[in-house]
């Protein structure tokens, strides 16, 4: 049987400061996709985060069905970030997207509780772009999330480049409330990520514009997974983290 | 019509050997994997000697592939922390009796600033001597583009090839560094397959080369084939890509053993 795939890693490209969904749904059209968890890029991810959440809350409408939005807030706005993001969840947003490389903080810094917190309290998953040296390190991560045990976070491109091999494991093992997503990095680290957290903590993503996903399912065409691993990393984990209702 | 199978060339391999988890192989066992790969050719650098006596290691590398040198162009390595007279000298010896054709250096495992006073006489050297030198590339503190291309500028003789086009957070400051210096040229292994579009969009093709890491890990030499595919260049981009650029840099076979 044919899985209908979710997609947890899409950041829409910013043309004329707007969000644009066009070119990964050009980029997607062959891939059985059903359904994409998107996050903002850019300028909208670093400074204008209300626009951001605004646009992609009009986004969700437009495709309802087709796109999850996640929201952004830079943790450097303070009060008004707290703000921004409780007005995105009450919108729909479906969890919060953080690049501290973007955004200007260390991903274990205390600057990011008052948005985990509001996260804790509607209950909304944490995507974090990892793979950034100094700000943006798996074990930062890990810290993070033993500090919330209830918030689930997304281990964003799995610590690629050079984290993937050697922490993303051992970090994600720290904390259980860690789900690895699975885009950029390679085949192998995928497979080891299966064997040694389990699938149930696995998420496929295409990681667009970064990868592509052509790419991306020719590394999990090449995996051979079991159906039943592949059909709770291609969309069951997502489904169930994402809270969807397709 | 169905375009042929395309020549590949794969300008960043290592000879497996006991670091890194690697099970150490023999020049036939690697070359039977790569060529199941589609690979025809490959240069081929040591991984152990990164990490401790690069002369001992180099030896073993020579040795490795020294029947199968029409298919691997091995490249040697050495310590820019060991004394500048005697580096000099293995890197002659290396050229001149095991006939190795490049120089890899690794600033990250080899714990070398770009700044060391012994860097920029053993790139001159290997610009003497005929030797493409490829870095690692792409990781901090060491081993950022642009630290590279500031030790490439004062070689303009030398060919200098950044290993990993800057890795995913440092690609932009490699498109830059080929960009500006003659001699830095860009081999596409490691950031990802969007990167590697705007990659080969940005920079002059003659100027790409397609590594695998191969030799490293399981399934990367496929993996890095399948990504440059993905990257939706023209065929005859890809082909300048995987085997014309290599094939000009370093004919395969000229100083075949």
């Amino acid at each position: 049987m044919k899985i209908e795939i979710i997609d947890s890693a899409v950041c829409l490209p910013v043309v004329k400061h707007k969000l644009c969904l066009e070119p990964w749904r050009r980029e997607t059209k062959q891939w059985n996709i059903a359904h994409a968890i998107v996050a903002p890029s850019d300028g909208l991810v670093a400074v204008d985060n209300t626009e951001a959440n605004n646009q992609m809350a009009r986004l969700m409408k437009t495709w309802r069905g087709k796109i999850s939005g996640l929201a952004v807030a830079n943790p450097w706005y303070g009060k008004r970030a707290v703000k921004i993001l409780r007005k995105a969840f009450d919108d729909g947003l479906a969890g919060l997207y953080i690049h501290p490389a973007c955004q200007g903080f260390k991903l274990c810094a205390s600057i990011i509780n008052p948005l985990i917190e509001v996260c804790r309290e509607y209950d909304r998953p944490v995507y974090s772009h990892t793979g950034t040296p100094v700000c943006a390190m798996p074990f930062q991560l890990a810290e993070l999330a033993r500090r919330f045990p209830s918030v689930t976070f997304v281990m964003g491109h799995a610590g690629y480049s050079d984290f993937s091999g050697y922490d993303m494991i051992p970090a994600a093992k720290q904390a259980p409330n860690i789900m690895i997503e699975t885009s950029c990095t390679v085949g192998s680290l995928v497979q080891a990520a299966i064997n040694e957290i389990g699938p149930e903590r696995v998420l496929f993503g295409s990681g667009y514009p970064r990868s592509l996903p052509g790419y991306e399912f020719a590394k999990f065409k090449s995996l051979k997974l079991d159906p039943s691993v592949s059909a709770l990393v291609m969309r069951e984990n997502a489904v169930r983290l994402w809270k969807l209702r397709l | 019509m169905e375009t042929p199978p395309m020549k590949i060339i794969d300008a960043h391999t290592h000879f497996p050997g006991y670091t890194f988890g690697c099970t150490p192989k023999s020049g036939q066992q690697l070359r039977r994997e790569f060529e199941k790969e589609g690979i025809a050719g490959a240069w081929i650098m040591t991984t152990d000697g990164l990490l401790n006596n690069p002369a001992r290691h180099n030896d073993l590398l020579a040795e490795g592939v020294r029947a199968q040198r029409d298919f691997f162009i091995p490249f040697c390595t050495v310590s820019p922390h060991d004394n500048l007279d005697d580096s000099l000298r293995e890197m002659e010896r290396c050229a001149r009796e095991l006939k190795m054709r490049g120089l890899k250096l690794h600033p990250w495992l080899q714990a070398f600033s770009m700044t060391h006073p012994n860097v920029v006489p053993i790139l001159r050297k290997a610009g003497e001597l005929e030797m493409p030198v490829l870095f690692h590339d792409g990781t901090p503190p060491y081993s950022a583009p642009l630290q590279i291309a500031y030790a490439a500028e004062q070689v303009p003789q030398t060919t200098i090839i950044l290993g990993h086009s800057g890795l995913d957070d440092l690609w932009e400051e490699a498109v830059i560094a080929c960009q500006r210096h003659p001699n830095i040229y860009l081999c596409l292994q490691g950031p990802s397959a969007g990167y590697i579009r705007e990659i080969i969009r940005r920079c002059p093709i003659e100027k790409l080369l397609f590594g695998s890491d191969g030799g490293f890990m399981p399934d990367i030499t496929r993996t890095a084939i399948v990504k440059l595919q993905c990257s939706g260049a023209a065929h005859r981009v890809l082909n300048r890509i995987f085997f014309e650029n290599p094939r000009r840099l370093l004919p395969l076979g000229r100083h075949g053993g």
